[in-house]
C-alpha cells in the first residue's frame, strides 16, 4: 500500500508551474505597455533632437530623425538672445523671474498652510469646518471668477504687476490644496501624542514646532514638490498679475514661440521649451515617489 | 486515505527561503491546525495548498491527485480569509452563488446549495443583505458559507477569527468545530492563537522558519514538547525553565547549584551522561503546593512575590535559584506575599531539554 | 429678561456686523452710508460693554484672572494704532520710507482703525469677564469665543480670510458685476441680464462651449478608460513597474504651455507627422489637425491626454492597491476569470475613487486655458476657443469686463452643477458608512 502510493506520488508535475516568457498574456501586457511608453516618450525625444539641430537640417529632414550635426547653438540662443517683442535678452530673464516668484511663494504658502492644517486637525474650534469647506470649494471653482476682484485688491495695495503681488496670489490659491494636505496628514498622527504633549504642558506653538513639525518632514517635502512644480508651471496668474519685465518663464516662453514677428526658429523654440520644462522635470525625477504621493494626496481626499 | 499530501515543498521569495523542504500528510476528515508566530510560513503554506502561490519545488496532492500545477478553482478547495473578503456590492446570496454561477451550474442546483449552506450556518435571514450591513461574526459565517456551497472536500482557513473580538471568537470557534463534526471533511486552519489550535485540532503542526517542528495531537504537544521553543510557545502562563546539569552519580537527577532534583520516572529518550548542561521545564499548573504531608517526589521552597488572582485559580510569581518561577494554586487558597511555600512536582510531568540544541532529552 | 449670555452675544454680533459694513465700504458699495453705520454699530457695542460691566458690578484689575489676555488685546490695539498712523501724512513725513508702500497703508487704514476700537473693546470685555469667578460661574459666551483656543483661531485666520475674504467675496463681486455694464472699469449700476443675452448670442461663446463639451467628454472618457487600463496593466506584478510609471507620469510634471508647444511642433504639417507620412510614399496624406477648423479640438485633446492620463493612472493604481488582496484570492478560489473580477468586483469597489477622479478631471477641464493659448491661440479663426480664454480675452483684451464676468459666472454655474451632486454623494456615503 505505501509502495503503490509512493509510486504515484513521485510522478506528475513538480515544482513551479512552467511559464513561457513569451506567453500570450505577456506579449499583450508588455506589448501594450511598451507601445504606450513610446507614445509618451516621443514628444520628449522630438524636443531634444529638434533642439540639437540647425535650421537647414530641420527644413530638410524629419522631426524624428536624430541630428546629423549636433549643435548647442539653439540652447545658447534660447537662453540669452531669443526675442519677445522688442526685448531680446532670452529666456534667462524669465527663468530668474520664476525663481524669484517660486521660492518665496512656496515658502510662504507652506508655512501658512501647515499652521492652518495643524489648527484644523488638532485644535478644532467652532465654525472651523465651515471655513474649511468654503476653502475646499474654492479649489474647484474656476479661477476666472476670482481674477478680477484680485486685480482690484492688488491695485489698491499697490502690488499689481509686481512680484510680491504674484506671490500673494500664489499663496492664496495654493492654500486650499495645501491646507487639505497638511490637515489630512496631521489627523493621521496619533491623537495620544498630541494629548501627551498637552499634558506635558506644551501649548499651541510648542506642540507645532517641537512635536508636529519634526514628525511631518515627509509631508513638507511633498508640499514643496507640489508647490514648486505648480507655481513654476503656472501661466494664467503670471500673465494677469505681472508686466512684461516680471513675466515668469512660462509666459515668456509662450511669447517667444508664438510671436508672429520674424522667422520661426523651431530649434530655438524647442530648446526654450525644454529649458522651461527642465526644472519641473528635474524635480519629478529626483523626488520620485514624493511626487506621486503629493499629487495623490492632493487629489484623493480622506 | 490521505486527503492532502505535501512532498518536499519549498518556496523562495527571491533569496528568502520561506518554506524549506516540507513534508506533510493529512488524512481525510482530519482537522489540522498550522500554528506558529507571525512570519513562520504557516499562511504561505496554506496559500501554496490553495494554489494562490507558485511553489519553487515539490509537489502537492489533494485526494491523491497531483494539483501542483492546477488553478485554485480546480483543486476542490474552499478558503476562508481573515478579512472575510466578501464582495461588498453583492448581497449575501450573491456572494454565495457567484462562484456557482460562474461555473454555469443549473439554477435549481445553485438555489439548493445556497439554501443548504445558509441553513447550516443559520444565515437564512441575512440572504438579502449586503456585507456592510452585517456584523463581523455574520460576515465570517457568510465567508464560510461561500466555501461551503462549493461542495469541496478540503476547507482552508486563514486566521479566520483574528478580526473578531474575544467573545465572538469563542462562539465561532465552537461553531467551526461543530461544522467539522457535521461535515467531517478535511480542514486546514492557520492561526497564531494556541487556544484555538488546542481546542480545534486533531493534530497541530507547530511551524518555525519554514519548518514544521512538531506534528502531533494537542495533548502530546502540550505534554511532550519536542524542543524548548515548542514548550515555550504552548501553554499560558508559560513553562518555567531552570538551568542546571544532569547528575548521573547514583540516581539520575537534575542539579542546580547544590540542589538535586531526582528524576525518577522521567522518560529519557536517550542516555544522558553526567554533567550534561540541560534545561528543566515544568508547567505552572503541574506544580503542587505541599501542605504538611510531602507527597511529591521533588520538593523545594520559594518565597511568594506577586499574586495574580484569575478566578478559578491564582498565579503566583516567585524566584528559585535566580530563575523566575511561576505556579498556579487553587483560586480559593489564601496566600500572602512574603510567605515561604514548599512546592513539589512529579518528574513524569516535566521536560528536560539539552542546553545547546534545546531538543528534548 | 436678559440672561447673562444675551448681551454678550449681541456684543460679538455687533462687532461682526461692523466688520461687514467695513468690508462693504472698502469694496465700494454705498461707502459713506455704511461707514456711518459701522461707527454706529461700534458705539452700540461700547454701550453693551458698559451695560455688561454695570451688571457685573465688580471690577478687578490686578487680580484679574484674564489680565494677561486683556493686556494682549491692548498690545494688539497699540500695534493696530501704529499701523493706522503709517497711513497718516504726518508720520509719512517723519519716515519717508513708508511712502513707498503708501497704497498698502491707505488700504489698511480703515481696518486698522476698526481694529484699534475693537481690540480695546475686547480688552475691556475681558477685564469684566475675568472679574467673574471661574469657580462659581460657567464660562460665558465671550470667554468661549475670545479666550478658549485663541491661538488656533489666530492661526486659522489666513484660511478664514482667504475663504471668506477672497473666495466668497470675490465670487459674489464678480457675479454681481456680471449684471452691470462695466467696460474698462467696474461699474455698479444694475442692467439685468443684458450681458448674458449678448453672451449667448455670440458665435464665439457657442464655439467655446461646443469645444469644451467635445474636449470634456472625450478627455473624461479617454483618460478614465486609458488611465484605468494602464493601472490594471501595471497591477499585474509587472516587471519594471516603476519605469513604466515614471514614463507615463512625467508629462504631468510639465506645464500646459510646454505641452502645447511640443504638440504644436509635432502636429506641424510642414515638418511634423504629415510630412513624414508623405515622405514615405503617401503623397496625398493629410494630417494637420491644428490647421483644420473641424478637428482642431482633437489636436488639443491629444496633447491634453498626453499630459494628464498618467495622473489618472496614478489615482487608479492607488485605488487598485487599496483593494484587499484577499478579495483577489477569494475570486481565484471561486474560479472567476480576471476580466470578470475587474468588471464585477473591483470596479464597483472603486466607485469612490472613480467619483473623485471624475470631479478632478471635470474641474480641470473647465479651467483649460494655457494649453489652447500655447497650441493654437484659439485658432484657426475661433475654432479652438474655450470659455476660460473667452473670459480672459474680454476682461483684459477687449476691455469689456462685464462680458467676461458673465462668461466666468457661467463657468461657475457649470462647476456647481458638477460639484453639488458630488458633495451630496459624498455626504450620502458618509452617512451610510
Amino acid at each position: 500500500m505505501p509502495n503503490s502510493s509512493d509510486m504515484k506520488i513521485t510522478d506528475g508535475p513538480r515544482g513551479p508551474k512552467p511559464r513561457k516568457i513569451l506567453s500570450r498574456r505577456n506579449i499583450i501586457l508588455y506589448g501594450t505597455l511598451i507601445f504606450v511608453a513610446i507614445y509618451y516618450l516621443v514628444p520628449l525625444y522630438v524636443m531634444i533632437v529638434t533642439s540639437l539641430k540647425g535650421m537647414p537640417e530641420i527644413r530638410l529632414g524629419n522631426i524624428f530623425s536624430p541630428p546629423i550635426e549636433v549643435t548647442f547653438e539653439p540652447w545658447v540662443k534660447a537662453w540669452s538672445q531669443a526675442c519677445t517683442g522688442l526685448n531680446c535678452d532670452g529666456l534667462s530673464r524669465g527663468f530668474w523671474n520664476s525663481v524669484k516668484i517660486t521660492i518665496p511663494s512656496v515658502f510662504v504658502s507652506i508655512v501658512i498652510a501647515s499652521i492652518n492644517g495643524y489648527a484644523l486637525a488638532n485644535w478644532r474650534f467652532k465654525g472651523a469646518n465651515l471655513f474649511f469647506t468654503i476653502l475646499i470649494f474654492g479649489a474647484f471653482i474656476p479661477y476666472q471668477i476670482m481674477i478680477y476682484p484680485l486685480v482690484i485688491l492688488l491695485r489698491d495695495l499697490g502690488l499689481y504687476t509686481k512680484l510680491p503681488g504674484l506671490i500673494l496670489i500664489h499663496t492664496i490659491f495654493g492654500m486650499p490644496i495645501l491646507t487639505l494636505l497638511f490637515r489630512n496628514y496631521f489627523t493621521t498622527i496619533p491623537e495620544e501624542l498630541f494629548k501627551a504633549a498637552r499634558v506635558d504642558g506644551a501649548g499651541f506653538w510648542g506642540i507645532y514646532f517641537r512635536v508636529m513639525m519634526p514628525m511631518s518632514l515627509p509631508i513638507f517635502a511633498v508640499a514643496i514638490v507640489l508647490q514648486v512644480t505648480g507655481i513654476w508651471n503656472d501661466f494664467l496668474f503670471g500673465v494677469i498679475y505681472t508686466k512684461p519685465e516680471n513675466y515668469p518663464m512660462t509666459v515668456q516662453l509662450n511669447n517667444i514661440v508664438n510671436s508672429v514677428q520674424g522667422v520661426k526658429e523651431y530649434n530655438v523654440n524647442m530648446a526654450a521649451t525644454l529649458l522651461t520644462g527642465l526644472v519641473p522635470l528635474a524635480i519629478y525625477f529626483i523626488s520620485g515617489k514624493l511626487f506621486v504621493r503629493g499629487i495623490a494626496a492632493g487629489a484623493v481626499k480622506g | 486515505m490521505n486527503s492532502i499530501e505535501i512532498k518536499n515543498l519549498s518556496l523562495n521569495f527571491g533569496d528568502v527561503k520561506v518554506l524549506k523542504d516540507l513534508n506533510l500528510t493529512i488524512e481525510k476528515g482530519e482537522f489540522l491546525v498550522l500554528l506558529g508566530a507571525s512570519g513562520c510560513g504557516k499562511s504561505t503554506l496554506l496559500n501554496c495548498i490553495a494554489g494562490l502561490l507558485d511553489v519553487t519545488d515539490g509537489q502537492i496532492f489533494i485526494n491523491e491527485q497531483n494539483v501542483t500545477w492546477l488553478e485554485p478553482a480546480q483543486r476542490g478547495i474552499g478558503m476562508v480569509f481573515q478579512s472575510y473578503a466578501l464582495y461588498p456590492q453583492m448581497t449575501v446570496e450573491g456572494n454565495l452563488s457567484f462562484s456557482l454561477k460562474n461555473a454555469k451550474l443549473a439554477k435549481d442546483e445553485i438555489n439548493r446549495r445556497v439554501k443548504n449552506a445558509s441553513e447550516i450556518l443559520q444565515i437564512e435571514d441575512l440572504l438579502k443583505r449586503k456585507p456592510a450591513a452585517l456584523s463581523g461574526g455574520q460576515r465570517q459565517r457568510v465567508a464560510i458559507g461561500r466555501a461551503l456551497v462549493r461542495d469541496v472536500d478540503v476547507f482552508l482557513f486563514d486566521e479566520p477569527l483574528s478580526n473578531l473580538d474575544a467573545k465572538l471568537r469563542t462562539e465561532l470557534r465552537v461553531e467551526i468545530k461543530r461544522l467539522h463534526q457535521k461535515l467531517n471533511n478535511t480542514m486546514i486552519y492557520v492561526t497564531h492563537d494556541q487556544i484555538e489550535a488546542m481546542t480545534l485540532a486533531n493534530r497541530i503542526a507547530i511551524m518555525r522558519d519554514g519548518l514544521v517542528l512538531q506534528l502531533d495531537d494537542p495533548k502530546n504537544i502540550y505534554n511532550f514538547p519536542i524542543n524548548k521553543y515548542v514548550a515555550e510557545f504552548i501553554g499560558s502562563p508559560g513553562m518555567n525553565f531552570l538551568q542546571g546539569k544532569i547528575n548521573n552519580k547514583d540516581n539520575i537527577s537534575f542539579q542546580i547549584d547544590d540542589t538535586l532534583f531526582e528524576l525518577d520516572g522521567y522518560n529519557f529518550q536517550t542516555i544522558v551522561e553526567d554533567k550534561r548542561p540541560v534545561w528543566l521545564g515544568v508547567r505552572p499548573e503541574n506544580i503542587v503546593v505541599n501542605d504538611g504531608n510531602k507527597s511529591m517526589p521533588v520538593n523545594f521552597d520559594v518565597v511568594v512575590e506577586v499574586i495574580e488572582p484569575m478566578g478559578a485559580d491564582t498565579l503566583v510569581w516567585s524566584h528559585f535559584n535566580g530563575h523566575e518561577f511561576r505556579f498556579t494554586v487553587d483560586g480559593n487558597k489564601v496566600i500572602n506575599i512574603g510567605e515561604k511555600i514548599n512546592l513539589g512536582f512529579d518528574p513524569l510531568h516535566i521536560s528536560i531539554f539539552d542546553f545547546e540544541s534545546e531538543d528534548r532529552l | 429678561m436678559f440672561t447673562k449670555a444675551h448681551p454678550e452675544r449681541f456684543f460679538i454680533v455687533s462687532i461682526m456686523l461692523a466688520f461687514v459694513a467695513l468690508v462693504m465700504t472698502t469694496v465700494g458699495i454705498k461707502a459713506q452710508f455704511l461707514q456711518n453705520i459701522q461707527f454706529l454699530i461700534l458705539l452700540v457695542s461700547l454701550l453693551l460693554v458698559i451695560w455688561i460691566g454695570f451688571k457685573a458690578g465688580k471690577f478687578k484689575i490686578i487680580t484679574n484672572r484674564l489680565r494677561n489676555r486683556a493686556l494682549g488685546w491692548l498690545i494688539a490695539a497699540t500695534f493696530s494704532a501704529v499701523l493706522w498712523s503709517f497711513a497718516q501724512k504726518s508720520t509719512q513725513i517723519l519716515f519717508p520710507a513708508l511712502k513707498e508702500y503708501r497704497k498698502i497703508w491707505n488700504t489698511f487704514e480703515p481696518f486698522a482703525l476698526y481694529a484699534v476700537v475693537v481690540f480695546i473693546l475686547f480688552a475691556l470685555m475681558l477685564f469684566i469677564v475675568g472679574s467673574r469667578d471661574s469657580n462659581l460661574e460657567r464660562p460665558g459666551f465671550i470667554e468661549r469665543s475670545l479666550v478658549h483656543n485663541l491661538s488656533s483661531k489666530i492661526a486659522a485666520l489666513p484660511m478664514v480670510l482667504t475663504a471668506v475674504g477672497v473666495f466668497v467675496i470675490a465670487t459674489l463681486w464678480t457675479v454681481y458685476h456680471s449684471f452691470t455694464n462695466s467696460r474698462m472699469l467696474p461699474k455698479s449700476e444694475f442692467i439685468g441680464l443684458a450681458q448674458y443675452e449678448r453672451l449667448w448670442s455670440s458665435d464665439r461663446w457657442y464655439m467655446s462651449i461646443e469645444n469644451l463639451a467635445i474636449y470634456g467628454a472625450c478627455s473624461l472618457i479617454f483618460s478614465l478608460v486609458i488611465g484605468f487600463m494602464l493601472a490594471a496593466l501595471l497591477d499585474q506584478k509587472t516587471r519594471f513597474e516603476n519605469t513604466f510609471r515614471t514614463i507615463f507620469l512625467y508629462p504631468f510634471a510639465l506645464s500646459f504651455i510646454v505641452t502645447g508647444l511640443v504638440w504644436q511642433w509635432i502636429l506641424n504639417p510642414e515638418y511634423g507627422v504629415e510630412k513624414i507620412v508623405r515622405s514615405i510614399g503617401f503623397e496625398s496624406f493629410v494630417f494637420n489637425p491644428l490647421y483644420n477648423i473641424d478637428i482642431v479640438i482633437y489636436g488639443i485633446l491629444a496633447a491634453g491626454l498626453w499630459q494628464g492620463t498618467g495622473f489618472i493612472m496614478c489615482l487608479m493604481l492607488a485605488g487598485l492597491r487599496g483593494i484587499d488582496q484577499e478579495i483577489w484570492k477569494a475570486a481565484r478560489i471561486d474560479g472567476i476569470p480576471m476580466w470578470k473580477t475587474y468588471i464585477q468586483i473591483v470596479i464597483p469597489m472603486m466607485r469612490p475613487v472613480f467619483i473623485t477622479t471624475l470631479v478632478i478631471i471635470a474641474a480641470g477641464i473647465i479651467k483649460v486655458y494655457d494649453l489652447v493659448v500655447a497650441q493654437t491661440s484659439g485658432g484657426p479663426g475661433i475654432s479652438s476657443e474655450v470659455p476660460a480664454k473667452y473670459v480672459y480675452d474680454y476682461m483684459f483684451g477687449a476691455q469689456n469686463l462685464a462680458q467676461g464676468f458673465a462668461a466666468s459666472t457661467m463657468m461657475l454655474v457649470s462647476v456647481l452643477i458638477v460639484l453639488i451632486p458630488f458633495t451630496y454623494l459624498e455626504f450620502g456615503r458618509r452617512k451610510n458608512a
